[in-house]
């Protein structure tokens, strides 16, 4: 744990005792956060933290004017508080006793990673922030493989999850797949939080990573497909299924695909029209004026009710509508999955005057497989309506900043 | 441009398991002659559409070969 953050990528190490000459000796601070260094991003929050001051995380890829709609004014990334100088952290255990006893009036405002439309402004507490963050002599030994971009809510929780126990940090969030598998492998990382898509980017690898203990997903619906490939990657991994959101952070962990709502939620989640809604109680603190219950916008299966268990769909707006039958493209693109060629797929609707929509998909890949061949192998698992009508093999599929599948 | 229809129609028609056409008989009908349900019906307004940039359902029902290629000749 000597190690505070590292970065095989930029050749960067940086020790705690570092990080702690860092803290201490920092002029002033910056109100509003717009840089790819990750290490500038986390020591940001921790001096925020230490100096009780808000602070607004902004992604390193925003452009200006997409700046200007979400700030207003850009001479704020600018903008500066002075480092109070009686902050002076003489080890590690003052600095994360400080840190844990924040001021009520610390917040962190980000932004929602905007798949459909403008990004939303979202302000966390410390408290919402950290409220799935474990602290224990068991968590001392982690070193964190850095998967999430650091500006996003799932970046955040795993950033204090790891600082509030002492952990190293890795990072592999944008990085090649050759990349991260030599800092997987070289840092010996034991905990890794990413979403699907970076798990698949590792498939296929002949390598098997023994010294990885923990590993979870988050940020897109999970299939037993990829999670069984996972648990062959990572052998001695025990495997987390987590949903969260940046509205409200973490909120279910399961081992599979399915979720049981635990007692003490019971009553502050519902489902209505397969929808799943969330009590306000849950919500970060800016989003007030929403009223009782918050639509989260995922569809969900409610597989038993008592206790309440729960699987997830898709995302409302991503259904497709063909000739009036419904289509989920999570499920088309699962299944194509099971294809060992396909490297990468995105199902999507193409409009057309005859049906409203047909589904077509891109999909990458290292090999020889013909659109007939795709389509053979879907003849069997799919409704004649799921199954796309026009295949592109394409070079790219894009992502979101969050990592996540491009849907529109 | 012919070719390019006979060949997107021969796609379906593989698909489907259906047997090719060899010539681009203007006689045929899409539904009755060839077998084209409302999916392949889509799925060929889609192609030819990424292909020509012209939409052959746009203006109402397309009933056979000889309507598609008078379509598509339209300036």
């Amino acid at each position: 744990m000597e190690s505070f953050y590292t970065d095989l990528s930029e050749e960067i190490n940086i020790k705690w005792s570092d990080f702690l000459f860092d803290i201490n000796n920092s002029s002033v601070l910056f109100t509003h956060i717009y840089t790819k260094d990750f290490y500038q991003i986390f020591k940001s929050i921790v001096l925020s933290i230490l100096n009780k001051k808000p602070i607004v995380l902004l992604d390193f890829d925003f452009t200006f004017s997409e700046l200007e709609n979400l700030i207003g004014d850009l001479s704020l990334l600018e903008s500066t508080y002075v480092n109070d100088n009686s902050i002076n952290i003489k080890s590690i255990d003052e600095l994360l006793e400080s840190i844990n006893n924040v001021n009520e009036n610390w917040s962190l405002t980000l932004f929602t990673s905007g798949t459909t439309g403008l990004p939303k402004k979202v302000t966390h507490s410390f408290e919402t922030l950290s409220r799935h963050v474990k602290q224990s002599e068991n968590h001392l030994n982690n070193v964190w493989g850095y998967a999430y971009n650091p500006t996003h809510i799932a970046g955040i929780q795993v950033f204090l999850q790891a600082l509030l126990n002492k952990n190293t940090i890795v990072r592999l969030f944008g990085l090649s797949k050759e990349s991260i598998e030599n800092s997987i492998f070289d840092f010996e990382v034991t905990n890794l939080s990413a979403t699907p898509t970076f798990y698949r980017m590792l498939i296929p690898t002949l390598k098997i990573f023994p010294n990885v203990k923990r590993v979870s997903f988050g940020g897109e619906k999970l299939n037993n497909t990829i999670k069984d490939t996972i648990s062959n990657i990572f052998p001695n991994a025990k495997i987390t299924n987590i949903y969260a959101s940046t509205e409200f952070g973490t909120l279910f962990a399961s081992n599979g695909e399915t979720f049981v709502v635990k007692e003490a939620l019971k009553k502050l989640v519902k489902v209505v029209d397969n929808e799943l809604f969330v009590s306000s109680q849950l919500l970060a603190t800016t989003i007030n004026d929403i009223g009782e219950w918050y639509a989260t916008g995922d569809l969900v299966e409610v597989i038993s009710c008592n206790p309440l268990e729960i699987k997830f769909l898709s995302r409302k707006n991503e259904m497709i509508n063909v000739g009036g039958y419904k289509v989920n493209p999570n499920e088309v693109e699962t299944c194509i999955y099971l294809l060992e060629k396909v490297k990468y797929v995105k199902v999507y609707p193409k409009k057309n005057s005859v049906l409203g929509n047909i589904i077509c998909c891109d999909v990458v890949t290292d090999e020889i497989i013909s659109e007939n061949e795709i389509r053979e192998f879907l003849r069997d698992k799919l409704q004649n309506f799921k199954i796309p009508r026009k295949i592109n093999f394409v070079e790219n599929i894009e992502f979101t900043r969050s990592g996540k599948l491009k849907r529109i | 441009m012919n070719d390019k229809i006979l060949e997107i129609l021969n796609l379906i028609l593989e698909s489907k398991k259906l047997n090719p056409i060899v010539i681009l008989d203007r006689e045929l009908r899409l539904r009755e002659d060839l077998g084209l349900d409302s999916f392949d019906l889509a799925e060929l307004t889609v192609r030819i559409e990424d292909e020509f940039d012209k939409d052959i359902f746009e203006n109402g029902l397309v009933l056979n070969i000889g309507q598609i290629i008078d379509i598509l000749k339209k300036p």
